[in-house]
């Protein structure tokens, strides 16, 4: 009888304990895609909409001014991601950065490659030796929906400025191959898990994932994200050592703040910037305001992130509201004296960077090229100029270039190997302090950190 | 006691763990025949493309609801038996710029988001520009929704940066999922320029 008892509380403990495991189990496996997500409208089409544009950040003396956005939304009916939607917006813009906006609608366009809708500055703006500042506010016209760019709106509207005495620079069609030895190779490291070794993610026969970014801190010490290892490595002259942190693994940027403290942005579905301890511990985690980031580097306050579709460096220290995030949009990245770096790409082979103080052009260069001009990855202040690096290419063909600027032109130029076996956060593959520019590069053997010397013989 | 804690731990592993990567999505999805649809403008493309963002990524799939969450997130990766939510890198190209299965018709076929479908080209079969609605464009000149394809990967512009660089809409990896990114692909060596031919604005 005892035993029989004995038996049916078994019986009866395992059904209750398995029977709260597969419920406990399911509530897990329901909740845990929900820690991927974001929101882009949710569920609902109908809320869903999104832009994008590229702001003319510097423009030069008499030339016409077209702001051009693309918006994305669906349309009403039955197959509402069939076709374009039916949008609409208004662009509010001024001459220089105060007073009153002249609000200007939209018009359709009947081309959509560079964004359907457009407005012409008028000439008395565009033309303004203050500049012109501009938001745009787009509407879906089917369902309502609306979305402001940039997200700050009218507190931090997008800003162009006049390019009046800027330094034109002709590089002429690039020559692929001349490119520079490095001075020195500081890092140097196999694919591998083990200390001094870096992680190679991916999929295997798909894109390969390597080490996403790094930076160099005052002393010369090189700090690589070594994401797929989930971890800092830092190499100085005498050894290697690295502190494991909690990263997701893809493509992050990251920047290292005076303390020796670092943020990493990550993330697609819901980008945060998460600030890291000297020991890897998480110290903070910020939400950004805007969807898509490109890079992200240290301010005088804190980490700046240049964001998507503002387009725009937002603050993004551990603790601003979105709100203040928002508002502290600029079109320039700040420096640590207060003056913003200001760079364009436009067309196939033009560059146009500035030094700007207040709303004033302090400094410019209008780089024109024969061959074709991709990525800035660095604009640093550099002596009494800039160091700029940009990619240089052809349909078959790659390199970077690198240039030293001043007030006469390019004092110093060279090329550099693309190195991009693995990939990794997109502008990340340079870092300048003093007169060393330091690069990350990748072969199948491994990753490294090469250092050139900018130095300009006089 | 001893044997309910058991019975739970069990249960609980089978549940999550051993449970991982069989959400079997594809359950929610159809194989209805594409609607033939002669607009194919790229802003519609673009929309078209981000209702997959946030959706998930599955190899070999083609299949998503749009409401923001990967339902097959954490599958193993190439394995297409996961039947996990989201397209691949080549099959989000094929449904975004509206082609057929067959390789030989460039016409213009609407493909509902939960139609299960990848198509017939790999990333390398657009970067060569196979098919007859798939060309080729010279890098420097590509615009919203032509793409950069490399043997292992394609991707679509969302929009350029002002700094040289793109917004890619792209299908990347189980990891990554389905999302807008800034990249450089556009001055890789190892990707190539590929366009839709056909747009209609």
């Amino acid at each position: 009888m005892k035993r029989s008892r004995r038996r049916r509380r078994l019986l009866g403990g395992a059904l209750a304990g398995g029977l709260a495991g597969i419920v406990t189990g399911a509530v897990i496996a329901t909740a845990a895609p929900r820690a991927h997500q974001q929101g882009k409208g949710g569920p609902d089409p109908a809320a869903m909409i999104d832009a994008a544009h590229v702001p003319p950040f510097l423009t030069l003396p008499g030339e016409e001014v077209t702001l051009r956005y693309a918006i994305v939304c669906p349309t009403a009916g039955t197959a509402p991601l069939a076709e374009a939607c039916n949008a609409s917006g208004d662009v509010d813009v001024r001459a220089g950065s105060g007073g009153p906006f002249t609000r200007l609608p939209l018009r359709r366009t009947e081309d959509s490659t560079d964004g359907r809708y457009a407005v012409d500055v008028p000439a008395w703006i565009a033309a303004s030796g203050a500049g012109f500042t501009y938001y745009a506010v787009l509407r879906n016209d089917d369902t309502g929906a609306s979305i402001t760019v940039p997200s700050g709106g009218a507190d931090a509207p997008q800003r162009s400025l006049p390019l009046d005495r800027a330094v034109t620079v002709r590089l002429g069609p690039h020559r692929f191959g001349g490119v520079a030895v490095a001075a020195d190779r500081v890092v140097d490291a196999p694919w591998g898990a083990g200390l001094g070794a870096v992680g190679l993610g991916g999929s295997p026969g798909g894109l390969r994932v390597g080490p996403s970014s790094f930076d160099v801190a005052g002393d010369g010490t090189v700090v690589v994200l070594d994401s797929a290892n989930s971890r800092l490595e830092r190499w100085t002259k005498a050894d290697v050592s690295a502190v494991h942190v909690d990263v997701d693994g893809a493509a992050d940027d990251m920047g290292l703040a005076p303390d020796g403290t670092a943020y990493v942005v990550e993330g697609g579905r819901a980008p945060v910037v998460r600030h890291l301890a000297r020991d890897g511990r998480a110290l903070a985690t910020e939400p950004l305001v805007d969807r898509t980031w490109s890079q992200l580097r240290m301010g005088p306050d804190g980490p700046l992130v240049q964001e998507e579709p503002s387009e725009q460096w937002l603050g993004a220290a551990p603790g601003l509201s979105r709100e203040k995030q928002a508002r502290s949009g600029r079109a320039g990245r700040t420096l640590r004296d207060g003056s913003e770096i200001v760079v364009l790409r436009t067309g196939v082979g033009e560059l146009r960077v500035a030094r700007v103080l207040g709303s004033r052009v302090r400094a410019a260069w209008r780089i024109l090229s024969d061959t074709p001009l991709g990525e800035v990855q660095l604009a640093e202040p550099s002596g009494s100029g800039v160091a700029v690096v940009v990619k240089t290419y052809t349909d078959t063909a790659d390199e970077f270039l690198v240039l030293v600027l001043d007030a006469h032109g390019v004092a110093r130029q060279f090329s550099v190997p693309s190195a991009e076996w693995a990939s990794g956060a997109p502008l990340a593959r340079f870092r300048l302090l003093g007169s060393s520019l330091y690069r990350l590069g990748s072969t199948p053997d491994g990753a490294f950190v090469d250092r050139y010397d900018l130095e300009v013989k006089q | 006691m001893k044997m309910a804690v058991l019975a739970f731990v069990l249960a609980l592993f089978a549940t999550t763990v051993g449970g991982a990567g069989a959400s079997n999505f594809w359950a929610n999805c159809n194989y209805a025949a594409p609607a033939s649809n002669l607009n194919l403008t790229r802003d519609g493309a673009q929309t078209y493309s981000y209702t997959a963002a946030y959706d998930g990524y599955q190899w070999g799939g083609g299949c998503w609801n749009n409401n923001d969450v990967d339902e097959g997130w954490g599958d193993p990766p190439m394995d297409v038996s996961t039947h996990g939510e989201g397209a691949d890198c080549s099959g989000l190209v094929f449904k975004t710029w509206k082609e057929s299965e067959n390789t030989a018709d460039a016409g213009k076929y609407y493909w509902n988001p939960l139609r299960n479908v990848h198509g017939p080209y790999t990333a390398a079969s657009f970067r060569d520009g196979v098919g007859a609605p798939n060309g080729l464009i010279s890098k420097a000149y590509a615009g919203v929704m032509d793409g950069f394809a490399s043997g292992t990967h394609v991707g679509l512009i969302f929009f350029r940066g002002s700094g040289g660089w793109d917004q890619i809409i792209e299908a990347k990896c189980e990891a990554c999922g389905t999302n807008i990114n800034s990249q450089t692909y556009r001055s890789q060596s190892a990707y190539g320029g590929i366009r839709r031919i056909g747009w209609t604005g």
